[in-house]
């Protein structure tokens, strides 16, 4: 089963996108700010990280840019979740590679359609019908 | 209802609770409500008490029994979700010796298998209205990244009119994963469409005309939204016949009648659409219909104010036979130069009204100087010198022209500075005052004036090259010759006199 790590203060917003995913057979690890995030991402790679930018202790930029020095050659993508008033903090994100945007209000279903173009769809449903 | 929640849930804290309260491992299970096992399938005999459950077994409130076998006995529970109805079964297989043995007795197993039950029973609510609840506010969260994105690009096009429409539908083909998204609006001669194609539409121009057509009479008639998802729909033999596609269509409502319509095709390979994509075609037909309801608005205000500017221009080129034109010419020409020099949407649109309007001042020259077909005297002249002056004068009112009025004002001024009314110098001059320039003296050359007749093209060209630097921006002269290098089509539409070669 394919791991998803979300990071974000938010607890409804990890709540919605866990439970979605889990629907769609992902297995999902949460953390509630960048510096628990990155002790994630640091103790088992996941297979895609959704990660929010306002965040206290450690922010989503800073996250990806620990990321970005902890482990040079990462393979997973990494989804950044933006709202209007984040979109001049786009620029930062240009020489960073694999990293996408998520408009807020995030939708499942683009989260789910970019995660299968990432993955691949060869996810296995937990659930039977 | 499926199993799909049963199956989520994690049954084997149950399964140690009941092992401690019978003080050895028991043989627990958790069914379906047609029998079918959700936990306890190792067991040997799982499937067949499932299905003996589920063909004979008392649904009542409370733990039945069944003998099993000579020795064994079948407890069994029905879950109920209060509500919903009845969800599954929980059931143990126990020895009916342990009828007498002592301790724990039957009763007391009874007891903690009926507590068990409650407790799977509350955890299945608990779950599934978690679930309802997020699936409520994933729908929501759908439905608002759908309106934010239509706003988005409302926002950032509010200028560019024709744009708006299809980046927003192709975005929301993307969005809603369909092949075809297309607003229809007969009454007032739109249908706009973006593609998405996962699979090659061979006769789109077809699927089109029966949208306006047929598709929408359809909707026209029911008044509801439309979604058809099998090929053997027998709808089809109304809409879209022979055409294989899936199709959902949402009506939009002006004043009780259907004033348009957003239609989704998708082709029969696709996943059929949802309620869900059915609620978000509904608001995005909602969206597009108040967008091109402004669209209109606008136009038509476009139009308006444009007819009100021709009506101030010929209320001055009415002063002057042989200036008839000249606004309309002047205005072409800088325009061309303008889109030559790759200015941003919003300068054009300065652009635009600054050379439509730059000799509105004229309206306070004498008629006597104006058209007079002899040399001026100085006084006379003075009057002449002002009139860019004059159209700042009348212009500067409107809030709208704020901009534009600028190259109004300085249309005459010479690059060398010795122009009027302000005798600014080189880049000092407001841009749009120097491309004007450049227009008002290639048209005053060509065309007719009450003292003599227009001169050719290449006169006009010859000249401009004789005074850029001096009188005109050199930079933009350039660019002008460029433009009237490529032999443009306003050469013939104003009749330019040419020379032989």
């Amino acid at each position: 089963m394919k791991r998803i790590l979300i990071v974000d203060d938010e607890a409804h917003i990890t709540l919605v996108l866990k439970m979605h995913l889990e629907r769609a057979g992902y297995a999902i690890e949460t953390a509630n700010n960048g510096k628990a995030g990155l002790e994630a991402v640091t103790r088992q790679a996941p297979d895609a990280l959704i990660t929010d930018i306002q965040m206290p202790l450690m922010t989503g930029r800073e996250l990806c840019l620990a990321i970005g020095q902890a482990l040079p050659a990462r393979t997973f993508p990494i989804l950044v979740m933006t709202s209007r008033t984040d979109r001049e903090e786009r620029e930062w994100t240009a020489a960073i590679p694999l990293l996408e945007f998520l408009e807020k209000p995030v939708s499942m279903r683009s989260v789910l359609s970019r995660l299968e173009k990432h993955l691949g769809s060869g996810v296995v449903a937990g659930a039977t019908p | 209802m499926s199993n799909e929640i049963l199956c989520l849930m994690d049954f084997a804290r149950y399964q140690r609770w009941l092992d401690r309260a019978a003080g050895h491992p028991t043989c627990f299970m958790v069914l379906g409500k047609q029998g079918d096992v959700v936990w306890g399938e190792g067991r040997a005999q799982a499937a067949e008490i499932g299905r003996t459950i589920a063909a004979t077994g008392d649904a009542a409130e409370g733990v039945h029994r069944i003998a099993w076998g000579d020795s064994q006995m079948v407890l069994y529970k029905p879950l109920v979700m209060t509500g919903v109805g009845q969800m599954g079964w929980s059931a143990i297989l126990v020895d009916s010796l342990d009828d007498k043995s002592a301790p724990p007795s039957l009763d007391h197993l009874v007891e903690a298998f009926d507590d068990l039950s409650i407790g799977i029973a509350d955890e299945y609510r608990q779950k599934s209205e978690l679930r309802s609840m997020t699936e409520e506010l994933g729908s929501r969260y759908e439905e608002l990244h759908l309106v934010y994105s239509v706003d988005r690009h409302v926002q950032a096009q509010t200028r560019k009119h024709d744009g708006v429409f299809h980046d927003l539908l192709h975005s929301a083909a993307e969005h809603l994963n369909a092949d075809v998204v297309a607003f229809v609006r007969p009454s007032k001669d739109i249908c706009q469409y973006a593609t998405n194609l996962s699979k090659e539409i061979h006769n789109l121009d077809l699927v089109l005309v029966e949208m306006r057509g047929d598709l929408f009479r359809f909707i026209q008639a029911s008044r509801d939204s439309l979604v058809i998802n099998e090929a053997a729909d027998p709808r089809r033999a109304y809409i879209f016949t022979d055409m294989p596609y899936k199709i959902l269509a949402c009506p939009m409502h002006v004043d009780g009648r259907v004033d348009s319509i957003v239609v989704l095709i998708n082709h029969m390979h696709k996943k059929d659409f949802s309620n869900s994509d059915r609620n978000l075609t509904e608001i995005l037909a909602n969206q597009l219909s108040s967008l091109s309801n402004m669209h209109l608005l606008l136009e038509g205000m476009r139009e308006f104010n444009q007819q009100l500017a021709m009506t101030l221009i010929e209320a001055v080129e009415a002063k002057d036979p042989y200036t008839r034109g000249h606004s309309d010419r002047v205005h072409h020409l800088s325009m061309e130069i303008g889109r030559a020099m790759g200015l941003p949407e919003d300068e054009l649109e300065d652009l635009h009204w600054g050379s439509l309007l730059h000799d509105v001042g004229k309206i306070g020259i004498p008629d006597a100087v104006l058209c007079k077909p002899s040399r001026l005297s100085k006084d006379e002249y003075t009057f002449i010198m002002v009139h860019p002056e004059r159209s700042y004068e009348i212009l500067r009112h409107v809030k709208h022209l704020e901009k534009a009025v600028l190259g109004a004002r300085h249309h005459q001024e010479m690059y060398d500075g010795k122009g009027y009314p302000h005798g600014l110098k080189g880049n000092n001059i407001p841009l749009h005052g120097r491309i004007i320039a450049v227009a008002d003296t290639y048209d005053s050359i060509t065309s007719s004036r009450a003292y003599r007749a227009g001169r050719s093209h290449e006169v006009a060209m010859k000249e401009i090259a004789r005074v850029a630097g001096s009188q005109l921006d050199p930079a933009i002269v350039e660019v002008f010759q460029n433009i009237a290098a490529a032999e443009p089509e306003w050469l013939k539409r104003f009749q330019i006199r040419r020379d032989a070669a």
